[in-house]
């Protein structure tokens, strides 16, 4: 498969009052062509920091590029001029934000708002300009498109606003689409028809996403591989399916046991001790250690390697060493893990 | 079946009566809560869950209908004295951990209030040690009294909620989307205090939410609302696995879960209200299909029901 993006030994940094923040602390990976790529964490994990690196977003009077590049069709985005850069935003790679309340221009009719980054980037009229953004409007399910071009936010609902922001997004068929948490403020009922929508552009146009969230069931239906991660660092990346049936790394363990699926039981649900790590001070060695249960003493001490499980599946934790100690996950893990061919817990063949 | 705590009964709560631009966020809904339960109450934004709530606890006056308080109406007109006794009692724990806090009080202070307002406390010695008290049932600790709520992450915050509201020692809490603003990992902690002081004060929730797999682990029974109307409530488990009610099922079918297998054969469910085909003047009100769940359904749709040919 072609490799659209890849992300090299990414390290950042934010220079504060109170010291430098590591947000970003050696991040490694590549987004194929047509893929969708969840990255997953809790807050402050450094998903979103990530992102908008990508998309040189963060500002830069703090935020600072330490080590790593950015590779996008031959260049590395971060030595980019402002100028170069604002070519391949919007145009090449394109940004879905969390609030559809708040990344749209209150004072701006929609129309315009769409037909913007179509007269920045491409040599086309207004009136031709007009015509795209209809057909926009129209394929991300807006009814009567030609009425609704003169409206403004205020008159749509949180879903069609959110439609809205994936049509001005795609105006100029980007090759990457960053969608930060693009769901999490609209309910199931619309967000399942967003997240329909997407897969069905994704389909037609065949742009590669990068879809940041930290909502575990929105993963499992929109993405093709998914990195978790944990503290600046990606701790496990994989398939979709390596990574909720047969995960390796114990904060992917804890991520997916504290969630209740359907079938949960009244047992208490699983929490994940602690707070996650200071960025301004990381601990040394694994930074999930001190929350996790299966820490030995090397992961004080020594930062873990990727350990390769399959081509496609890597975790950095020392369990996976071949002289650690084996160790079981959390039951509702063991549970997953009997569904996957390859687990040691498989049991598929039985039946 | 236990001991009902509230009842709720043709309750109303509607916006700009006589204009326009009235709106009915909550249009006749009547349910029970029983003693030491917990119900859910779930639904998209703007059907009126948070409405609800909002109208028990008589933080809006409403249009119509009763709330019954261990037999006493909550609504009408009160003295001063009698409002505060169903103060006490009732309780809530807001949605938005940053904004229901005052940033301009110290912990000691924000949850000394209502001691304060009850007199709960004979010096402020027995006053302080109160706070210490709950801070530790909440799983904070004293030091943190004499911070200010800026000090504090989310799922600290929302545990000062929680402090807040049983510091009056009440019997029935309502929790507006407790968890919706935190983290997934943070989401449990709450969710499992929550059941912990539960089990031990043996409290009665009403867990207004839109997480459905999250409200199905804590609620024992779950309401399901609609533009306004309660469209079915029935026992957790059953609401789960057998949803009758035509929007019980589409909301169902679009929550998303944490299993890949299940998301890729997932068949997702749209809900047309025209669908019901009602006639002008046709008897819709929520009827007990099975003991326990009830279905707002016509007599025609019930007898259907009843007879399991179809689900509404």
């Amino acid at each position: 498969m072609e490799k659209i993006l890849q992300i090299k030994d990414l390290e950042l940094s934010f220079n504060t009052f109170a010291g430098e923040v590591k947000a970003i602390r050696g991040v490694n990976f590549d987004l194929y062509k047509g893929e969708t790529l969840a990255i997953v964490g809790e807050s402050g994990s450094g998903k979103s920091v990530t992102s908008k690196s990508i998309m040189r977003l963060l500002p830069e009077s703090s935020a600072e590029f330490k080590n790593g590049e950015i590779l996008f069709g031959g260049r590395d985005l971060t030595k980019l001029s402002d100028k170069e850069m604002q070519k391949i935003r919007g145009k090449e790679i394109s940004m879905i934000f969390q609030d559809p309340m708040t990344s749209l221009n209150p004072t701006m009719p929609i129309g315009r708002q769409i037909t913007e980054p179509l007269l920045k980037h491409q040599k086309i009229s207004k009136p031709e300009a007009r015509k795209v953004a209809i057909d926009l409007l129209r394929l991300v399910g807006m009814p009567k498109p030609e009425l609704r071009m003169k409206q403004y936010p205020h008159q749509f609902s949180g879903g069609q606003r959110q439609r809205i922001v994936i049509a001005i997004s795609l105006a100029c068929n980007p090759q990457i689409l960053i969608a930060d948490e693009p769901t999490t403020a609209l309910d199931v009922t619309i967000q399942a028809q967003i997240l329909e929508l997407m897969k069905d552009l994704q389909r037609k146009i065949d742009t590669s996403i990068i879809f940041i969230t930290h909502d575990l069931g929105v993963v499992a239906n929109v993405a093709d591989r998914v990195a978790v991660m944990y503290g600046g660092k990606i701790v496990e990346i994989g398939t979709v399916d390596e990574i909720f049936y047969n995960p390796q790394h114990p904060y992917t363990w804890g991520l997916l046991s504290s969630m209740p699926s359907l079938d949960t039981e009244d047992a208490k649900l699983y929490t994940i001790p602690g707070t996650p790590p200071d960025l301004l001070e990381p601990p040394k060695g694994d930074a999930f250690a001190l929350r996790s249960e299966y820490a030995m003493k090397i992961d004080m001490e020594m930062d873990p390697p990727f350990f390769e499980i399959s081509d496609t599946h890597k975790a950095a934790t020392w369990l996976l060493h071949p002289d650690a100690p084996k160790v079981e996950p959390p039951l509702s893990v063991i549970e997953r893990m009997k569904k996957f061919p390859g687990s040691r817990y498989y049991e598929g063949s039985k039946n | 079946m236990a001991e009902k705590l509230l009842e709720i009964k043709n309750l109303k709560q509607h916006f700009n009566v006589g204009k326009a631009n009235e709106v009915k966020a909550v249009d006749g809904i009547s349910f029970d809560i029983y003693k030491g339960e917990t119900l859910g109450l779930v639904g998209e934004s703007g059907c009126g869950k948070s409405t609800t709530g909002r109208s028990i606890i008589r933080l809006y006056d409403a249009t119509d209908g009763e709330v019954l308080y261990e037999g006493e109406n909550v609504h009408g007109k009160k003295s001063k004295k009698e409002l505060k006794k169903f103060n006490r009692k009732m309780q809530m724990i807001f949605q938005d951990p940053y904004a229901s806090l005052n940033q301009r009080m110290k912990v000691m202070d924000i949850i000394a209030e209502g001691i304060d307002i009850h007199g709960l406390a004979k010096d402020s010695k027995e006053r302080e040690q109160m706070v210490f008290d709950l801070l530790k049932t909440v799983g904070l600790n004293k030091e943190h009294a004499n911070r200010y709520p800026h000090e504090f992450s989310g799922g600290q915050r929302q545990r000062l909620g929680i402090a807040r509201a049983l510091a009056v020692d009440p019997d029935f809490i309502i929790a507006d989307e407790p968890i919706s603003a935190l983290d997934v990992s943070i989401q449990a902690q709450v969710v499992n205090l929550l059941k912990e002081l539960q089990e031990e004060k043996g409290l009665t929730y009403l867990f207004i939410a839109h997480d459905l797999s999250m409200v199905k682990y804590i609620s024992d029974r779950i309401g399901v609302m609609y533009f306004g109307r309660m469209v079915e409530l029935a026992p957790a488990e059953d609401l789960y696995n057998n949803p009758m009610h035509p929007y019980t099922q589409s909301l169902l079918s679009a929550i998303p879960l944490p299993d890949p297998n299940y998301e890729r054969n997932r068949v997702r469910k749209s809900y047309d209200p025209a669908s019901h085909n009602y006639t002008e003047g046709e008897d819709v009100r929520m009827r007990e299909i099975t003991p326990g769940h009830f279905v707002d359904c016509s007599e025609r749709e019930f007898e259907a029901l009843k007879a399991g040919i179809i689900k509404v």
